[in-house]
């Protein structure tokens, strides 16, 4: 990943086998997020979007911009679990969930408004948000975790 | 948009082929380009160009946005991670990355 400049605008998509309904379940409470998330317990309530890493610590605490189940979630990102990220200004994430046909959903994840947040911008691209979309369609679809 | 639901082979597909790993090597060093940004860095019509990111946008490796009256087209790392963890990893993940550092190091001492 040497050669990548870190995008200010990163677009990760996926079609799952799944109704938006499960995909919103799995996106915004932390018995969900725990499996896929890099380990991170997030509950997300239509004023607040919270992260906790497995020692309870504050990894995400953020606002909270649009709240549209099972459709639309877009909320802000501090990445609080690097004192360095984190000193960055906040950046945002959409999440979009479009039913399709046979059963599945097209899920469109946006990180964007990272201008000004170049570092994390690097940290949560190339394996990062990769991980967790592919890790969230293995999980709904099998049941399991992604073992990597 | 037809969805290319676990459909390996558009993936495959897509990337058999010299001119539209090139377009996602571009993406990749830098995200949301028009056609027009795209076509500059080819030797080929702009019709051409067009062709070769539909097929990219089919396998899912491309997303496109519009932002006013442009059309910014995004690279989606995800298929190919699906790829790798289908394809890669479940058959030889540590000799291929024995293989290919070795043949960086050799590359680049040469």
């Amino acid at each position: 990943m040497s050669t990548m400049t870190a995008q200010a605008t990163q677009v990760y998509q996926v079609f799952i086998k799944a109704s938006p309904e499960q995909i919103w379940e799995a996106i915004t409470r932390p018995e969900w997020t725990a499996r896929y998330f890099h380990g991170a317990r997030i509950s997300v309530t239509p004023e607040h979007y919270l992260s906790l890493g497995p020692d309870d610590a504050r990894w995400g605490d953020a606002e909270v911009f649009e709240f549209d189940p099972p459709r639309r979630l877009v909320h802000g990102w501090d990445s609080l679990y690097d004192p360095e990220l984190a000193a960055e200004p906040t950046s945002r994430v959409t999440w979009e969930i479009e039913p399709q046909d046979g059963g599945y959903s097209l899920l469109t994840v946006t990180h964007d408004r990272l201008e000004q947040s170049p570092k994390t911008a690097a940290s949560v691209s190339g394996t990062g948000w990769t991980m967790v979309v592919s890790g969230l369609k293995t999980l709904l679809e099998t049941g399991e975790p992604l073992t990597a | 948009m037809v969805p290319p639901v676990d459909d390996d082979d558009l993936v495959f597909k897509a990337l058999a082929d010299p001119t539209r790993r090139h377009l996602l090597d571009r993406l990749y060093e830098r995200d949301g380009r028009t056609l027009t940004e795209l076509e500059s860095e080819l030797a080929m019509t702009r019709f051409g160009v067009m062709k070769h990111l539909r097929v990219l946008e089919d396998a899912g490796l491309v997303v496109t946005r519009r932002e006013g009256r442009e059309k910014l087209h995004f690279l989606n790392p995800v298929p190919i991670r699906l790829v790798h963890d289908r394809w890669i990893s479940k058959y030889a993940e540590h000799r291929v990355a024995a293989l290919a550092d070795l043949k960086q190091e050799l590359e680049e001492s040469a």
